[in-house]
């Protein structure tokens, strides 16, 4: 398949902006089943600064910085990107999900090293014990672990109930296990701790939906904003991503920007601004197949 | 043999009768001054001689020279959390700790070897990470770690030099050898209290310091200075090199202010530094100034609120881009926090191994890693003689004494062990060696750990010959903490050969060829002193107002007799912005009975406007701006809030529980005693106004203060005379009078005008006459020539806009005619007079804001932006 993605970010200030200096994630990055043809971002007022690079995990980064006086700034990035059709692995055919904690523990393969960090905890996935809890009837000794995987996303898909209003990127995650409610990024976030809490490596993962559903089906949920799902490592397979949010593993109705720890790590812009009153940010996203 | 008292241990006659020189260190630790054998070390014969000569009179004698030499010098450690804990003096032991030539040399190479060791390893992991692929670190230690700081992955340095300044802490073990108990990488503190150390004690012993042939210190700042200099990217021939501190309340402010003064470096806050264009700028008046070198005292996370800790308020954003794109060198390197992790010691044999193919000289501290299982089982095995660590810096823990746990407290921690090994190391208890310190008028010997130094040169180190020792407050406790009762020690460390005295400078503290930057004042620096200035003012004239009124309710009954009084108490509204007061709603009874208002107005911190949080506002205000600022001048400030901090306290002691009214927390105070301390503020700001007068260079520091305090009483003398004036009283005279005396022109008005008060008369007085240093005019036209004086752009010949808003206002005071002001429209109106007050009112805030504007606006304090999802 491929996609055009329009994705406008736009934030307005009450009083006058003098500086502002920003990250912005706002690129595809190149990805197994996914090229990235064109990408552009434009940036209004035109940025004094534009330095375009790679993040530790190896995502396209943007960093600029608006030195004139505004009001009002405005990102609008547009992509063209091929997303291939995936092959699903047979997850009764992974590793016992202990060996791949033991793996990860010992193994100094460079994938393995580079995929212990993502075993580590981080500040949105932090070591809860609701989580460790919540994740352990899903993994009982020597199951394969992408089965138990699956089994633990489509619980939290079954428990857990979607509800935009629910919360901010700043609710705490033992929150959301308490109010059992959430968007995409919190159901991310959690699996993720659940899976870490295990010794496991699960990273983060940000991107788009595509919003028209093929006919007969339903439209997925999330797909007016960007969508965040997780990855897990399965060794001899590479990461293997499950979307806890639509209770499935992404096929080519997924479009990848980037990933990390967690949110922190691939928010699509962060930013400091000098004055500037009040703000409020808006966000659109359309995602349609290109011809 | 060694806890045997030795009479006179250097074989010298003591004097008679008096053995105080006798020392007996305990048994089982090493000794500095004693060798096992009970005999002395060799090289402290040179200061055990002076010491004898100089006699235990003479040394006490010179020891409370000492404290005084550091009060006043201005020494000082801020201890968090600790009442008295801001601005406490430093404690200097008046014995030096002393090292022979030879060892030091031994803990040189040592030092060296390790710097290299941390350099390189600080390469590899924030670089191709072939130590994890090699088993030599556990990747627990790198990725599990918050000092790994991402964003710094492959931020090169120039030279690829990362420790520009390390700091090692040293301790002595009962087999004599030194061990390395920490490293301080990222932005050790304490050199500078070093070298305050050495600039007291070499006063203070000055035969001493020469007998025994101390090595000078001098030549290591100058290694240091060069070495920053030539990390500039820009401007290599002279680079500006700023010390970024974290600010006053910092622990170690006082070293920061003195380093920064001593190597010619200019101190900045983080707000006082700007990213633009990819640079880093310093904000001085009106300008941005480029910033070539970064000496920072602040740690890692905290130095950029875009990369690194979003809420940092410490830091600058855009500091990491900018070093990213080589446009600023940040020493040390971002990013080398992370060698300070302690779990690192346990691995640092192997590393120096295979990244420098040599054997470790200086060993560390025995540490053990729980992540790895045998030494997990060891660790439990053996708490009872270990001291419990966190691995790193992000895991929350105290460390914790096994051998002074309850055995249920052993339970949870060996459970907590369990649980997550990995967060824990555990290392051996050393028993530190001791050395002389002195305690009362007689020797007596104390723990220490020693601190050195070491600065990157080319592409080694040299370690400061000297360093900061620091010991334990009693033979009996183990921990050294300047912040548990400790104290410090100059060290000095002894030459084989002679010193080269080619210096003629005084001894200790020979200024580097000291480039002081010039006068760059910083924006943050002017915004404090130009409030500084106001709230003095503020605090005076309202003062004076109330001193006024209370004087006339004590002194005299009812209102018959002082028909002013009403007026007056409104002008105290008006002043103080107390709203309602005495003019809003309910201010009929409160004008009837106003004792209860006026004693909030004077004593409710609570209340906005009231002189005691107007003094609170000057005390912080002063604090910020106490580098800049006389110590007298601090002294009369922290003095005045100390007294009326302590009375709002016990005030609000005596309230009634429960009672939440402003009003009575002031109960049981009476107008007479109000009027007594009022009397006593008036006093000390007139003394503080004095000092800023007389104690300040005529820089742009001391134009924004007088800036400040001029601006602030010309508001205050239109605020006055709009609430007493515009109406026409009857009778008069009263008001007039008291106008006069609260705007301190009584006299002059009595040796102009004998006799009767005519308004006119005190209209001129009050407002136009510029030979009255109290009136408006005089105010205007100071702060007029303030203004035409303060630096501009280089194409501003034009007038500013607060310049023209000045000059319009001024005019328009000057051309006001005294007659016409004066006079009284049939409806009791002076409407010349509120016409001419009422632009006053509206200019002098306009000016104001303009001068923000115009020094001051890329003050604004920066904010994260809120993620978008």
């Amino acid at each position: 398949m491929q996609y055009r993605v329009r994705h406008t970010t736009t934030y307005d200030y009450t009083d006058l902006v003098s500086v502002c200096l920003n990250i912005a994630h706002l690129a595809p990055r190149g990805a197994p089943g996914q090229i990235c043809n064109e990408t552009s971002l434009t940036i209004q007022p035109p940025p004094a600064v534009v330095v375009d690079q790679t993040d530790y995990f190896g995502n396209p980064t943007r960093f600029f910085s608006v030195q004139e006086p505004h009001r009002q700034l405005t990102l609008c990035a547009e992509h063209l990107v091929d997303v291939s059709p995936r092959i699903f692995p047979d997850a009764s055919q992974t590793e016992p999900w202990e060996m791949v904690r033991e793996r990860l523990r010992v193994d100094r393969s460079g994938e393995v090293l580079d995929a212990f960090q993502f075993v580590c905890d981080s500040r949105y996935a932090p070591p809860i014990a609701a989580a460790a809890d919540y994740a352990r009837s899903s993994f009982t000794e020597g199951r394969p672990i992408l089965d138990a995987v699956l089994d633990l996303t489509r619980r939290i898909n079954a428990d857990f109930e979607y509800d935009p209003h629910a919360t901010t990127i700043a609710t705490p995650l033992e929150q959301v296990f308490d109010q059992r409610c959430g968007v995409c990024q919190d159901f991310a976030h959690l699996e993720i701790a659940c899976l870490r809490s295990l010794g496991l490596a699960a990273r983060y993962v940000s991107g788009y939906l595509s919003t028209e559903p093929p006919p007969g089906h339903v439209p997925l949920v999330g797909g007016d904003a960007t969508h965040a799902w997780l990855s897990v490592f399965c060794p001899g397979i590479g990461w293997v991503d499950v979307d806890p949010t639509n209770n499935q593993m992404p096929g080519d109705a997924y479009i990848l920007l980037a990933w990390g720890r967690d949110y922190d790590d691939v928010s699509p812009v962060k930013g400091v601004v000098l004055g500037g009153g009040q703000h409020a940010v808006t966000v659109a996203v359309q995602v349609e197949p290109a011809a | 043999m060694s806890n045997t008292t030795l009479q006179s241990p250097i074989g010298l006659p003591s004097e008679p009768g008096d053995g105080w020189l006798d020392y007996s260190p305990g048994a089982e630790n090493s000794d500095e001054l004693f060798d096992r054998t009970g005999a002395h070390r060799a090289h402290w014969n040179e200061f055990l001689k002076s010491l004898q000569a100089m006699g235990p009179h003479e040394l006490t004698r010179r020891w409370s020279d000492v404290q005084q030499l550091i009060r006043e010098n201005g020494v000082t450690y801020n201890v968090y959390g600790d009442p008295q804990g801001m601005n406490r003096p430093w404690q200097l032991d008046p014995i030096p700790f002393l090292i022979a030539a030879e060892e030091a040399q031994t803990i040189e190479r040592g030092l060296i070897q390790r710097g290299r060791l941390l350099e390189a390893l600080m390469g590899d992991l924030y670089g191709p990470q072939r130590c994890l692929a090699a088993g030599l670190l556990p990747r627990e230690l790198l990725f599990g770690n918050p000092a790994f700081l991402r964003s710094c992955h492959n931020l090169h340095v120039l030279g690829d030099r990362s420790l520009h300044l390390y700091g090692a802490n040293l301790a002595r073990a009962a087999d004599g050898a030194f061990r390395v108990l920490g490293d301080r990488t990222q932005a050790p503190s304490g050199a500078g209290y070093a070298l305050e150390n050495r600039l007291v004690l070499s006063r203070t012993l000055p035969d001493a310091f020469r007998d025994c042939r101390v090595q000078r210190l001098a030549p290591f700042f100058r290694t240091l200075r060069e070495t920053l200099q030539k990390i500039a990217p820009h401007n290599r021939d002279n680079p500006r090199i700023i010390l970024l501190t974290p600010g006053p309340y910092n622990e170690t402010y006082f070293e920061h202010a003195y380093l920064a003064r001593y190597l010619g470096f200019t101190l900045a806050e983080g707000g006082d530094l700007a990213v633009r264009d990819n640079r880093v700028y310093l904000k001085v008046l009106g300008a941005l100034q480029p910033v070539d070198v970064i000496l920072r005292r602040l740690d890692d996370d905290f130095c950029d609120p875009l990369e690194l800790r979003p809420d940092s308020f410490l830091g600058v954003p855009g500091l990491v881009q900018a070093a990213r794109s080589g446009n600023v060198a940040v020493a040390n390197a971002l990013g080398t926090g992370l060698l300070e992790t302690p779990a690192f010691l346990a691995f640092l044999p192997g590393l120096s191994r295979e990244l420098l193919g040599e054997e470790l000289l200086l060993p560390s501290v025995a540490t053990w890693w729980c992540g790895e299982a045998w030494a997990c089982q060891h660790v439990i095995e053996h708490l009872h003689d270990l001291v419990i660590k966190p691995a790193h810096a992000g895991i929350p823990l105290e460390p914790a004494f096994g051998d002074e746990l309850t055995s249920q407290q052993l339970a949870d921690l060996v459970a907590r062990i369990r649980s997550r090994p990995h967060d824990f190391v555990a290392q051996e208890r050393l028993t530190l060696s001791t050395t002389p310190a002195l305690a009362g008028e007689r020797l007596a010997p104390r723990h220490f750990v020693l601190r050195a130094y070491l600065a990157a040169h080319d592409d080694t180190f040299v370690m400061m010959p000297g360093g900061l020792t620091r010991f334990s407050a009693s033979p009996e406790k183990m921990v050294v903490s300047m912040q548990r009762g400790g104290g410090s020690k100059d060290t000095w460390v002894l030459s084989e050969g002679p010193v080269s005295n080619l210096s003629l400078l005084p001894p200790g503290g020979l200024p580097v060829a000291v480039n002081r930057g010039g006068n760059e004042l910083p924006s943050r620096v002017a915004d404090n002193l130009y409030w500084l200035g106001r709230y003095a003012e503020r605090a005076e004239g309202l003062a004076r107002l109330l001193r006024g009124v209370l004087v006339r309710m004590t002194e005299r009954s009812g209102f018959a007799e002082t028909p002013e009084l009403p007026r007056l108490l409104q002008a105290v509204t008006l002043m103080s912005g107390a709203y309602p007061g005495f003019v809003g709603e309910g201010a009929e009874s409160r004008l009837a009975a106003p004792e209860t208002e006026l004693l909030s107005v004077i004593y409710d911190a609570k209340l906005a406007g009231s002189v005691v949080s107007v003094l609170g506002a000057l005390f912080r205000v002063a604090g910020t701006a106490r580098d800049r600022i006389s110590r007298d001048m601090w002294r009369v400030v922290s003095d005045l809030a100390d007294r009326h901090r302590g009375e709002s306290r016990s005030g609000t002691r005596n309230s009634p529980a429960g009672d939440g009214e402003t009003a009575t927390c002031q109960r049981g105070r009476t107008l007479s005693e109000a009027l007594d301390e009022l009397d006593r503020a008036v006093l000390t700001l007139a003394a503080f106004s004095g000092l800023s007068t007389d104690s300040l260079t005529r820089g742009d520091g001391w134009r924004f203060l007088d800036l400040g305090r001029k601006l602030e009483r010309s508001l205050h003398t239109v605020s006055l005379l709009r609430s007493t004036l515009v109406t026409a009283a009857s009778p008069e005279a009263p008001l007039l009078e008291a106008l006069l005396e609260i705007a301190d022109s009584s006299m002059t008005y009595r040796r102009r005008y004998l006799g009767s008060v005519q308004p006119a008369a005190v209209l001129d007085l009050l407002l136009a006459d510029e030979g009255n240093p109290r009136s408006l005019a005089f105010q205007m036209a100071a702060v007029t020539e303030h203004l035409e004086r303060l630096p501009r752009d280089a194409d501003g010949a034009a007038r500013r806009p607060e310049q023209r808003l000045m000059l319009a206002a001024l005019t328009a005071v000057r051309l006001g005619d005294a007659d016409r002001l004066a006079a009284v429209d049939p409806s009791g109106r002076r409407a010349d007079l509120e016409q001419l007050l009422n632009e006053a009112a509206q200019s002098l805030p306009a000016v104001s804001d303009a001068i923000t504007q115009t020094y001051l606006s890329h003050l604004q304090a920066s904010r994260q932006l809120s993620s978008p999802t």
